[in-house]
């Protein structure tokens, strides 16, 4: 009986995965979507009242979000979204280092005090170059130096190009740590302090949450939300747009009130990723901080002076 | 006559009891052990957070402590190996005190690599998921062959001795006795048996050098393939490779002087013995000087941007004294000490081999940390403290802990074995007096 | 006596700003923002947001339990359902048929959201009222998208003139305009018509499927209305994710060949050697044996 119930759990969950994953996602301010008549229906029907009047049926499957949307098996997480291929741009023109998107990161992952996986560098390639704000989260590289190095699949490449930690695999040994050039990655070196209630969820490598000691964390494009056709947290916290999240094989970015081709957009603005020289081929693009909607000013370097 | 000789070799060379001195040592060693002890049952329960270690600096001396380890076990490849098949007879008395020196070293090698993971408990992990893309496994598989072709190499030649032991009998507890003919006895020193035992010392000699040179190049790869400044080399399997025969031949040097005066071995280990010695380690240190150069003088004739701060730092910076201080005592004053005829004499050249097995130690520090301080992009959104290392008392204490229970190991197997090889000693010398009359 | 009186009053006056003040210091108000979507003209729900201004600052309040009514709070049968905001301060509520006759008595149904108070906040209340209304999606020749509004009136649907809608290609996140124009405006005859110019844009694998999708964002009178349609107008998608390509990125098991070839014949090579050598010893045992 329990076992019926949870295979059809996961067909379900199957049958959302598709559903997202080749009919498209629905906006945040559409959650639900019926014309995905790709997805397979799950046999649970929900009743509901048309405009019109009338009384209708409709899978529980073609509705999104699902309230009890199950978390995904461990392999389907390390597998990833199948026809999805994530992409992250970041606008440099119009970042002032609020680090909104950092506090909200910090607060849906649950990452100990002290710990940013988003960090918002203030830039200045040499003496005579124009300072800008550099946010970076993790790259998640095409052709990842950390998961090349890691011994025992702890991190892993997923089919949707997103790069994952399995904190219930990893050993600690933070050669991932040293194998990063972006610095994206950071340790647990204590006990993350977590309300109980988090910390005693099973860990997913979808959600990163709970976060444990003695392994190793970093961004991770939150799959969790783009499961449910959601933007990543840092993208929807940002007042400014200067993230833009996206699929690529939708050739689309979009920070909820934007949304842009992406391929245009690299093309007009000339984008570019960071330390292309050493060959990672990262999933994240720079737009240049040319045209920009706020000076730059240092207030942490002053205060640091101060 | 010829009886009494070989009579008198065996009694200079069996197993002795400690004096007080030895005692002394050993107990020393034992406390250095269980401070050590106690400091990672404090790490285990808090977690690597009682290291100095942070985000940036994430590996520190327990990696630098790891790469020494690796390098000093070289050595057994070195001197039993190399030696051996170039026909050089000189260096049988000290073949038994480098393996064990290898032995002893590979042991705690592993042991402080686990040490420095999170998530010691997961060990297994290693086994069960292992990817062999990863150099860790790589290392996990060389480390592991290597120890055991050493475990064989002390073997082989240990057969011979156990017979001569437990022929002997005075002098050993029962139980000793009882460990020898568990280990030997079936070794009667037949014909059959020495042909067998020779042809597999033979093999051995030529396995353990690829073996050997495996583990050091497969170490210095965790390192060489990241991008880091100081890291990103070609040449760090030669270099680290050079660095490990010499810190290994010191190493060896060092004890040759510890069991020729504290054993009474004068007769075995000779001034011949320390000349030739302190003549290898000169060329192995110009050897290494070499490398050196090759590995600084490059990147800071082009001095691209990432490695501009990380040699600045290194040679006029925040890590000069260490840097250094780890050149000048790892091969500079060591090659001036041994360069001349009375500075190979078996004191002058112990003083040479300790310095160069405490620059050799710093010179890993310096390898591994300060590169780790100089990251591609800038240090930020982190504590001040993640911006400098400077190891705990927990981690000098495990540090110290696991050099002194590799030397605990040592001084123990000298406690129970003949430290000089006796029955290769007597047909050594037979087969001398042999070619003389 | 009567001075005394007059100094009571007084005290009591003058303390109770002060008490309300106390209670505020102690709980915020909360303000509930109702909204009302109508998706492809077949699902029907509401979200309402809980926010709190704290510290100054407008703040989303998550773990707020929400009732849900139609036409008014006051009646039990009017409740449609319960639903708890989450972390960005929201609750949503799929319209049930339960609402059946209350829906179809009126063409402005009105719509309560009502919070009990909590330890923090205070309880709080918001509304919506709408005018029923959908939108018809068309495709026709040469890439152009027909959308009509159409709003209740007197128990029919009339087109209706004036409203601002968008005409884009569904995405993951957000809509992507069929061209430069970000919005359009009904007719007289409540139609709008849009040319499709996001020439080879990457659709479907199989037949190049894109979704079109018209929405009317936040109107006053409708609330949020979306149709979609599908249309080929798209370039099929073919990508090949390359997650089983053996390379030293991938996962265990699938290592390149050639470092396979040669982890694999070093350690067969070396460890047969050693293994030939404990062959050896077993010899030498049995020659002393």
């Amino acid at each position: 009986m329990n076992t019926n119930d949870n295979s059809r759990r996961e067909f379900l969950a199957t049958g959302l995965l598709a559903g997202l994953a080749l009919a498209g996602c629905s906006t945040k301010k559409n959650p639900f979507d019926e014309l995905a008549n790709d997805v397979k229906p799950s046999g649970e029907m929900v009743k509901l009242l048309s405009v019109d009047g009338e009384v209708i049926e409709i899978d529980k499957a073609f509705l999104k979000p699902v309230p009890d949307l199950p978390q995904v098996s461990n392999e389907a997480a390390r597998m990833g979204i199948a026809g999805k291929k994530f992409v992250m741009v970041i606008d440099l023109a119009r970042c002032k280092s609020l680090k909104k998107c950092q506090s909200a990161c910090n607060h849906m992952h649950h990452i100990h005090p002290g710990q940013n996986w988003i960090k918002v560098y203030p830039m200045q390639d040499a003496e005579h170059t124009a300072p800008y704000w550099q946010p970076t989260t993790c790259m998640h590289c095409d052709e990842p130096p950390c998961v090349k190095v890691c011994p025992v699949d702890a991190t892993f490449k997923r089919q949707d190009g997103i790069v994952l930690i399995d904190s219930d695999r990893c050993i600690g040994c933070r050669f991932c740590m040293a194998a990063c050039p972006y610095s994206t990655r950071v340790f647990n070196w204590e006990e993350p302090s977590l309300e109980k209630e988090i910390a005693d969820k099973p860990y997913s490598c979808e959600t990163s949450v709970p976060q444990k000691m003695g392994t190793v964390g970093k961004c991770d494009f939150c799959p969790d939300m783009a499961r449910k056709g959601e933007l990543p947290h840092c993208v929807s916290a940002c007042p400014n747009g200067v993230f833009l999240f996206g699929d690529m094989l939708e050739d689309t970015v979009t920070n909820g009130a934007e949304t842009f081709r992406f391929s245009d957009l690299i093309k007009d603005k000339a984008g570019y990723r960071l330390m292309e020289d050493l060959g990672t081929k990262p999933s994240f693009y720079y737009l240049p901080p040319v045209g920009r909607n706020f000076p730059f000013e240092n207030n942490e370097k002053k205060e640091a002076t101060k | 006559m010829e009886q009494l000789a070989k009579q008198k070799i065996i009694q200079d060379l069996l197993p002795q009891k400690f004096g007080k001195q030895g005692k002394i040592w050993v107990a020393g060693l034992i406390v250095l052990c269980i401070i050590g002890v106690v400091a990672y049952i404090r790490q285990l329960s808090k977690g690597l957070v009682v290291t100095g270690m942070r985000d940036y600096v994430s590996w520190g001396i327990y990696i630098s402590n790891f790469v020494f380890f690796v390098a000093i076990s070289l050595v057994g490849s070195l001197i039993t190996a190399v030696l051996r098949l170039t026909n050089v007879h000189w260096s049988t008395p000290l073949t038994r005190i480098a393996e064990i020196i290898a032995v002893s070293a590979i042991t705690f090698a592993s042991l402080i690599i686990i040490v420095d993971m999170g998530r010691p408990e997961r060990f297994y992990n290693l086994f069960l998921h292992g990817r062999l893309q990863s150099p860790i496994i790589w290392d996990v598989i060389v480390i592991t062959t290597y120890f055991f072709i050493s475990i064989l190499l002390l073997y082989f030649p240990l057969l011979p001795d156990l017979k001569i032991m437990l022929e002997v009998k005075k002098g050993f507890s029962k139980g000793m006795l009882k460990f020898y003919s568990y280990l030997g006895s079936f070794w009667k020193h037949t014909p059959g048996q020495i042909k067998l035992s020779e042809k597999a010392i033979g093999i051995l000699a030529v396995t353990i050098i690829p073996v050997a040179f495996s583990i050091h190049t497969v170490t210095s790869w965790l390192f060489a393939t990241t991008y880091r400044p100081g890291w990103d080399s070609t040449n760090f399997g030669a270099y680290f490779i050079s660095g490990a025969f010499l810190v290994g031949a010191g190493g060896v040097v060092v004890a040759m002087y510890v069991f020729r005066s504290h054993y009474n071995l004068k007769e075995y280990i000779t001034y011949d013995h320390f000349d030739k010695m302190g003549k290898v380690l000169v060329m192995l240190a110009l050897l290494y000087l070499y490398f050196n150069v090759n590995e600084f003088l490059v990147p800071a004739f082009k001095m691209k941007k990432p490695e501009e701060e990380h040699l600045r730092g290194l040679f006029t910076g925040e890590f000069a004294p260490i840097f250094w201080f780890a050149i000048t005592t790892s091969m500079l004053v060591p090659i001036l000490i041994l360069i001349t005829k009375k500075g190979r004499r078996p004191f002058p050249a112990f003083i040479a081999g300790v310095l160069v097995v405490i620059g050799s130690w710093f010179k890993r520090y310096i390898i591994v940390t300060p590169t780790l301080l100089h990251p591609f992009l800038p240090m930020q959104d982190v504590p001040a403290n993640y911006k400098h290392y400077f190891p705990t008392w927990e981690e000098w204490a495990i540090a110290i802990g696991s050099l002194a229970g590799a030397l605990l190991v040592i001084t123990i197997f000298a406690r129970i074995f003949p430290i000089i090889p006796i029955q290769e000693t007597i047909t050594e010398k037979e087969e001398h007096e042999k070619a003389l009359s | 006596m009567k001075k005394h009186y007059h100094r009571i009053l007084l005290a009591i006056f003058g303390l109770l700003p002060l008490l309300m003040m106390a209670q505020n210091a102690e709980k915020n108000s909360l303000s509930l923002t109702l909204k009302y979507f109508n998706n492809n003209n077949q699902t029907q729900y509401l979200v309402v947001q809980a926010k709190s201004k704290i510290d100054g600052k407008f703040q989303q309040i998550p773990n707020i339990p929400i009732s849900f009514y139609i036409a008014s709070e006051t009646v039990k049968e009017n409740l449609l359902g319960k639903a708890i905001t989450n972390e960005k301060g929201e609750a949503s509520l799929l319209i049930p048929p339960t609402a059946k006759a209350a829906w179809i008595k009126t063409i402005n149904p009105n719509f309560i959201v009502v919070s009990e108070a909590t330890k923090k906040f205070d309880e709080g209340r918001g509304d919506v009222t709408i005018t029923k209304a959908k939108i018809k999606i068309d495709t026709a020749d040469g890439r152009v998208i027909n959308a009509t509004v159409m709003a209740m009136k007197d128990s029919i649907w009339v087109p209706v003139k004036g409203v601002d809608l968008s005409i884009a290609v569904k995405r993951m996140g957000g809509n992507l305009n069929v061209n430069e124009t970000q919005t359009f405006t009904t007719d007289s005859l409540g139609a709008v018509t849009a040319e499709f110019k996001r020439d080879s844009l990457p659709g479907d694998a199989t037949t190049g499927k894109l979704t079109l999708i018209a929405t009317v964002t936040d109107n006053e009178t409708y609330g949020n209305l979306t149709a979609e349609i599908p249309a080929v107008w798209g370039n099929k998608c073919n990508y090949n994710a390359e997650f089983d390509r053996r390379t030293l990125f991938a996962r265990r098991g699938h290592s390149p060949i050639w470092l396979e070839l040669m982890a694999y014949g070093i350690i067969l090579a070396v460890w047969g050697v050693l293994l030939y050598l404990i062959i050896q010893l077993r010899k030498i045992i049995k020659l002393g044996a």
